[in-house]
């Protein structure tokens, strides 16, 4: 086989036409028209496209008997003694070039319904092919690589590797010139955003180029592979066909915890763990003799699939539609193979039956797993509590921290002790000024799944509840009045709670239990309009920023109504015998003219429901109080009296609640968390075997209720056999996968890397090896470094370096107009790769340049800035206890922390990652679109996380160059984003630039503090308004450069 | 420049979407070559579509498939005949007793071939002569997130294309200042919240991701990040988008990269809508029969009837695809309390949007769609009679209209069993609507395919799809 194969490459080698595009489908291809025709590079695709639809592998679907993937089906006679289809060697006793040449339309191939017809350059070639004898060739994909012998090539000095010499010696045949090496600046730009995901500091790009040694670039190589930043960057393209995200997906979309197996991908990245090792553990790590956690871990791979919880869905076919998913994504990510179609009939155009697939099938279904699970935020099982696989060698640097923040905010909060208390007992002194309540006329409910006749509105506008439990209906919405008259603005909501006999024992609630009489609010959302709208309504929202109640229960404080997911809740448990109250500040005064009716709803999400209860808006100063009872107390205490434990109490106390705190104690919730992620165990799925393991059968049609034929596990035939020995499990199967003979494996992931470098593999279709996939541009590169990347160990970062190394990567990517037009997408390699940035490098850059960037690596994922009310908007909100349904943003150095480590909900994405061409990861994606939209234009002038990047960026710069001109900031600026200093038009412009956006501010300063006011970071006061203002809006424009978002 | 690069510029960079006037007119229209053909592919009917879709499976039986002898089957076991063994939903798969549910709601003969809409609809009554009544729409999924993502998808299984971003793939957009596919969400308030949506629904599967819907927004920022930051005003933006294109200039001369020029050109379109969505959100210059016409709800931004209103602003500027998605159509529960709400909700504004584009000369060229993902079930989910009863979903038949762009007057096509439980006659699966609805486009949905993982997809999927020649005008 092997020589066949050999010699085969020898042929290719050795004879040389020229390269022209054909069409093929809806996408030109790069061929060769070479003096010999050749089955796989010339025929196959023509067949493939037209005729294996219906003269295929696929059994079921295929005419008049006859298949062309194959010598046998094409040379064997055909049905009904029609002579044969392929005579080799003899075109007139070629029953297919007849068809093919044929005017009958109801003879003529492809038949005219089929809608594909051949080009006469496509009939050409195969006649020119059925006259040399008609050979077919396996498909070479599936034929284990051998490496070729090294082209030889004329401009042998260019050529720093075999990479180069292969590279050249097709751009020798074609007349082609390779592009000369591109600046040093250029290289290390490149370098840093291929290597890292991030720019290159100015330091560091200046440094490179006085770096006179001889081997600086590979020392800059070597510097980079070594950065912990090289496990986060090859983890986010592994993210993408690992299909990773931290919700469940369909529907309902809840929270799930995997960020454990995020960490195991950097950190097997980041400590080079050989690939084929990278494979076997995510397959079947679990089933490794010994296992440890970390190795169990990695089986995520495999749990990373959506899970449904939605209700009514049928568990067996939830449970199908996994292991199609784990199908899929292990064939597409591994294999490169479209395994997924053989799902509901044999594969059109690859040799894969239907039973092949349910034996790849097989290996996926003997887990433990439930058909409805994942809700509540709760991880659907199997699962294991792990610690991270990250070595964190920075967790003392992480306590330091958290010990300074804390000392930091107790002095601080000492200062600001005596201050707080005399506002505090002001405040609670001023209590109710002016405290008027306009009870709110009830005029229609509604609530989910609960009849309305559980819902009384009563004449006196108080409404009862007969309904007791706080399960089925979770949320009651309320279109009220406001009576005419009101004058006064409107400050905030109360909602007052009466006892009542029809409940609990006379009780406020019918919670029962523990719970008795008590009832919990775990939010309430208020809008208002010119009209009665019986829901509340997102568009025409009143926020509020503060709740008090008339009792404050340690474990239900009312400012448990503010966060509005549902374990936060407000409950007066242990009050329950007299009248309660709950009060909500608006964040703004209404005006009651504008806005005569209200749309409240109430969610009781926990505990249970309340039964009789009223709803006012107020004006004045609300009388209630998140204070608690004792603290009162205290603060009515002089400080000369109070005890020690008094005292203390109220230090602790302020020290959460005074808001000139907030910032430090955000640091320091963050940095303990922190602490705990980093040492201790988490939940997160994985793969395991169950005790009586579902069985597989074919399923007709794919379909989960139509079960054939049982089959075990096992390896489609075209392919090799399984190694000896190999276990009947995924082992066996990662085994397989993993075997050194095995034709795909390296050779997909050689052209994954050489994607991620290049942005499009030697094989354009990344997950497509098969018959349907493109041609290989460089064939015979391809199988040189994949047999390489074996022999090397299945050491990704030599491969990478390989690459990098090269001539051929280290190439300007300028365009040079002659070539453009014949290969505009550098299929050829004539000069160095050119590319819009990834979504998340494009963010990522602006955190860095600016400065705002937490470096830490891993970790559970945070929520930086997104659009107002982005879940809310689609989610259950309120019908299920799934959490991420409402989008609550997290605050401080979690806001600016890599975007690898966003929070990525399934069905609603980060827009500004969307706009830049991310996946929704619902499914396995090999390889992102790049695209230009005004979308994009949008994100990056408007976003919220761009213009404080701009703010934090010009503060830089006013910062560390005091004295510095404009001129000199600027130039400096652009280098910093860009790697290259200006030129001088360029510095012109941004000179002018700023000038007129100096012009703007300083006409209207109110307007500069409104543009330096967003983003929550610090701005320092110390600089001028105006100054600052303009320089943000030229550093963001800077981050708007075509240059700054492109890997040149 | 050879026409290669253009088309690849058009493929990867630009799209259908932008930038229109920088193209030779023959790629105006979208991808020309996209698939196995050019587009369109004949004379379309309609210019462009809004469909108002009714997320949740609105109830068939309740308001469009009547028969007058169903009254006396009210509470009648629905015979095993009827059920064939259908697969049902874990939410009704235990139930003892399947009873059938006679409508709950009075109807009406309506329009000059008097067919049968319920009394939730007064208005779309009224427009019965505009529209045609499909009464033998039918799919395979009976749960929400299959259901949903099949009949906007043309696929059960994630990962496909949605309708919109097909259309605006292959037929790019018919105005510079807006994009070709734009998404406006509602929530109905017969149930709230409702079933969710998600991106995917109108999301570009394996196209190019500047084909994917763009979502409107009710609030200051309508598409996400319109605004300019606080304190930076149009004209300042102006100049520094001006430097901005400068700056890339220089550097486009520089390498010579293509890409650059296309940003810049997005880059304007970007700014062009900072004022084209306010305007277009702009109500002020409404007059008062407008919101006599959609109802008051039509005044308050983000309502199906404020939808409905944006939807034909869209159409009278061009845009060639408008999906509203209304949330709440999913009565398991108390039917009888939710469905008038539901129904409120849309009828008003559906119907008026229909007469609307009519007397404003758009309803030749502009196809609209009223419909949901399924329907519901004969029989009575819970016990009969009881006030929190409903109805279960229900793929085998369900009801939606259509009207305006290439379609039939006052027509009706499908036909159920006494039970509104299976087909008679006239079915319609959700591909043969998707094929329909693309022929309308002047596209032959077994022509207009994208290669992707070795195979060439298509919104109609690989099974038979059938354009249904009968509906058409």
């Amino acid at each position: 086989m092997k020589t066949a194969v050999s010699c085969a490459l020898a042929v290719f080698v050795l004879v040389i036409g020229t390269v022209f595009w054909i069409r093929s489908g809806d996408k030109d291809v790069l061929v060769f028209q070479a003096e010999s025709v050749q089955f796989n590079r010339d025929i196959r695709p023509i067949f493939s496209e037209t005729c294996f639809n219906c003269h295929g592998p696929d059994a079921h679907s295929r005419e008049a008997d006859l298949r062309l993937d194959i010598a046998e089906g094409a040379y064997a006679a055909l049905q009904g003694g029609g002579g044969v289809a392929i005579a080799p060697g003899d075109l007139d006793g070629s029953e297919a070039w007849a068809r093919i040449t044929s005017d009958d339309l109801d003879a003529v191939m492809p038949p005219p319904d089929s809608h594909f017809t051949l080009t006469d350059a496509q009939k050409d070639t195969i006649r020119r092919w059925i006259e040399a004898g008609a050979p077919y060739q396996d498909h070479w994909a599936f034929e284990t690589p051998v490496k070729g012998p090294l082209p030889e090539v004329e401009n042998a000095d260019w050529a720093r590797s075999p990479i180069d010499r292969f590279v050249l010696a097709r751009l020798e045949a074609e007349g082609l010139s390779p592009s000369e090496e591109a600046d040093r600046r250029t290289l290390i730009r490149r370098l840093s955003f291929d290597l890292t995901g991030l720019p290159p500091s100015l330091e560091e790009v200046r440094a490179f180029v006085a770096d006179d040694r001889p081997d600086a670039y590979e020392r800059l190589v070597d510097r980079l592979l070594a950065s912990p930043r090289y496990g986060e960057r090859m983890a986010l393209a592994w993210l993408d066909q690992a299909r990773y995200a931290d919700t469940n997906g369909y529907s309902r979309d809840g929270l799930r915890t995997m960020w454990i197996w995020r960490d195991w991908v950097i950190q097997a990245y980041n400590e080079d763990k050989p690939f084929d090792v990278f494979i076997r553990e995510q397959i079947a790590g679990d089933l490794l003799p010994g296992a440890t956690p970390d190795q169990i871990v990695a089986t995520g791979f495999s749990r990373n699939h959506m899970i449904t919880a939605e209700g009514g869905t049928i568990p067996e076919e939830n449970l199908t539609n996994y292991v199609v998913d784990r199908v899929k994504t292990t064939s597409e990510a591994f294999l490169g193979l479209t395994m997924a179609c053989a799902q509901c009939h044999d594969h059109k155009y690859d040799p894969i039956s239907q039973e092949d697939y349910f034996r790849m099938f097989a290996y996926f279904n003997t887990l433990g797993d439930k058909g409805i699970a994942g809700a509540g935020g709760i991880n659907a099982e199997p699962t294991i509590l792990a610690r991270t696989p990250l070595n964190h060698d920075d967790i003392d640097r992480v306590k330091e921290n958290l010990d300074t923040l804390i000392e930091k905010r107790d002095q601080k909060a000492e200062r600001l002790l005596q201050s707080w208390e005399a506002k505090e007992r002001e405040r609670l002194a001023a209590r109710g000024e002016g405290l008027t309540l306009y009870p709110l006329k009830p005029l229609s409910a509604n609530t989910p799944n609960v009849p309305l006749t559980q819902v009384e509105l009563r004449p006196d506008n108080s409404i009862f509840l007969k309904e007791r439990s706080a399960k089925r209906g979770v949320a009651y919405s309320f279109a009220m009045a406001l009576a005419n008259g009101v004058d006064q603005d409107l400050t905030g909501l109360r909602i007052e709670f009466f006892p009542h006999a029809d409940v609990y024992e006379g009780s406020l609630g019918y919670g029962e239990g523990p719970n008795k009489g008590a009832f919990g609010v775990t939010a309430v959302s208020i809008s208002s309009g010119q009209v009665p709208v019986v829901d509340f309504d997102l568009n025409s929202e009143i926020p509020v920023v503060a709740a008090t109640a008339s009792y404050s229960h340690p474990d239900y404080p009312p400012s448990g109504v503010l966060d509005p997911r549902y374990p936060t809740v407000w409950s007066p448990l242990g009050r329950t015998k007299e009248p309660q109250h709950l009060s909500l500040t608006f964040a703004e005064p209404v005006d009651p003219q504008t806005t005569p009716f209200f749309s409240v709803m109430v969610n009781f999400q926990q505990i249970a429901n309340p039964g009789h209860f009223k709803i006012s808006v107020i004006s004045g100063r609300d009388d209630g109080t998140s204070t608690p009872e004792v603290i009162q107390r205290i603060l009515n205490t002089r400080s000369e009296d109070r005890s020690e434990g008094e005292l203390a109490q109220i230090a602790a106390y302020h020290a959460e609640a005074d808001s000139r705190l907030g910032r430090l104690n955000t640091e320091i919730a963050i940095h303990r968390n922190r602490l705990r992620e980093m040492t201790e165990p988490y939940s997160t799925q994985v793969m395991d075997t169950a005790k009586d393991p579902r069985r597989t059968h074919v399923l007709h049609r794919g379909s989960y209720d139509q079960p054939g034929k049982e089959v075990g596990p096992g390896v489609p035939a075209f392919l090799p056999p399984l190694p000896e020995g190999a276990s009947d499990d995924r082992l066996g199967l990662a085994d397989w996968f993993t075997d050194p003979e095995h034709p795909l494996t390296s050779r997909v992931a050689v052209n994954r890397i050489w994607q991620l470098l290049f942005g499009t593999g030697f094989v354009a279709t990344s997950a497509d090896f098969g018959s349907q996939g493109e041609w290989p541009s460089h064939p015979e590169l391809l199988d040189y470094l994949a047999v390489e990347f074996v022999e090397s160990g299945w050491k990704v970062k030599d491969l990478i370096k390989r690459i990098v190394l090269s001539s051929t990567y280290r190439q300007s990517s300028a365009v040079r107009g002659a070539i453009a037009d014949s290969d505009p997408d550098n299929r050829l390699l004539w000069r160095g790769p050119r590319h819009r940035l990834k979504a998340e490098f494009i963010r990522d850059a602006a955190l860095k340049t600016s400065g705002l960037m937490n470096d830490w690596i891993g970790g559970s994922s945070v929520k930086p800035y997104q659009p107002r009310g982005i879940w809310r908007e689609i989610s259950h909100y309120g019908s299920v206890k799934d959490l991420t349904q409402v989008f609550i943003q997290d605050r401080g150095s979690n806001l600016y922390r890599r975007s690898l480590y966003t929070l990525w909900k399934r069905t609603s994405p980060p827009p500004s990652m969307m706009a830049f061409d991310a996946p929704n990861r619902e499914l396995c994606v090999m390889s992102r679109e790049t695209t230009n939209t005004p979308l994009q234009a949008l994100t990056l002038l408007n976003d919220p996380q761009f213009v404080e990047a701009g703010r934090a960026f010009a503060e830089r710069l006013l910062r560390d160059l005091p004295e510095a001109t404009d001129r000199e900031r600027l130039a400096l600026a652009f280098e910093q984003v860009t790697s290259r200093p200006p030129v001088a038009s360029e510095l012109d412009e941004l000179v002018e630039a700023l000038k007129e956006q100096r012009d703007y501010f300083e006409k209207d300063v109110a307007r500069a503090d409104a543009i330096l006011g967003v983003g929550e970071s610090v701005r320092s006061e110390n600089i001028n308004a105006v100054e600052h203002a303009a320089y943000s809006v030229l550093a963001n424009l800077l981050f708007n450069l075509s240059e700054a978002i492109t890997k040149g | 420049m050879t026409r290669r690069t253009l088309f690849g510029n058009l493929a990867r960079g630009l799209g259908g979407l932008a930038l229109g006037s920088l193209l030779p007119s023959s790629l105006l229209r979208g991808n020309g070559d996209a698939g196995l053909g050019r587009l369109p592919h004949f004379a379309p009917k309609a210019k462009r579509i809004i469909y108002l879709f009714q997320s949740g499976g609105p109830s068939h039986i309740d308001l469009f498939d009547f028969k007058p002898e169903m009254r006396a089957l009210h509470g009648v076991e629905l015979p095993d005949s009827v059920r064939g063994g259908q697969r049902v939903t874990g939410m009704t798969a235990r139930q003892d007793s399947y009873p059938f549910v006679a409508p709950f709601w009075e109807f009406k003969r309506c329009g000059q071939q008097g067919t049968w809409i319920s009394d939730l609809l007064p208005y779309t009554q009224k427009v019965a002569d505009e529209i045609t009544i499909l009464r033998g729409m039918n799919t395979e999924a009976i749960n929400h997130d299959p259901a949903v993502t099949y009949i906007n998808t043309g696929s059960q299984q994630m990962g496909h294309a949605s309708l919109g971003s097909w259309l605006s793939y292959g037929l790019g957009s018919a105005n510079q200042d807006l994009p070709a596919y734009m998404v406006l969400l509602s929530q109905g308030s017969g149930k709230n919240p409702g079933q969710p949506l998600f991106s995917r629904l109108w999301g570009n599967g394996y196209l190019p991701s500047n084909y994917q819907g763009v979502k409107l927004g009710s609030g200051a920022d309508p598409v996400y990040f319109l605004q300019n930051p606080p304190g930076l005003d149009r004209a300042q933006r102006r100049q520094a988008l001006d430097r901005l294109e400068a700056l890339n200039r220089v550097h486009a001369d520089e390498v010579g990269d293509p890409e650059i020029h296309a940003r810049i050109d997005a880059y304007e379109m970007a700014y062009r809508m900072q004022t084209s969505v306010p305007e277009l959100m702009d109500l002020k210059d409404e007059p008062a029969s407008t919101f006599e016409l959609y109802g008051e709800e039509s005044r308050r931004p983000g309502s199906f009837a404020a939808n409905c209103l944006l939807a034909r602003r869209m159409a009278e500027k061009g845009v060639r695809f408008v999906q509203l998605f209304h949330r709440g159509w999913d009565q398991h529960k108390k039917l009888s309390a939710q469905l008038p709400k539901q129904c409120k909700d849309i009828d008003q504004a559906s119907a008026a949007l229909v007469m609307d584009l009519k007397r404003r000369g758009l309803l030749d060229e502009t196809l609209v769609i009223w419909g949901g993902e399924f329907g519901r079930t004969a029989y009575s989910q819970g016990k009969l009679g009881d006030p929190v009863a409903g109805r279960d979903h229900h793929g085998r038949c369900f009801s939606i209209w259509m009207a305006g762009g290439g379609i039939k007057r006052g027509f009706d096509w499908g036909r159920t069993d006494e039970w509104g439980y299976n087909i008679l006659e006239g079915g319609v699966h959700i591909r043969d609507l998707n094929a329909t609805l693309l022929h309308c486009m002047g596209i032959d949905h077994e022509r207009f395919t994208f290669k992707f993982r070795g195979l060439n997809q298509r919104l109609t999927g690989v099974e038979e799809a059938r354009v249904v020649k009968e509906i058409l005008a």
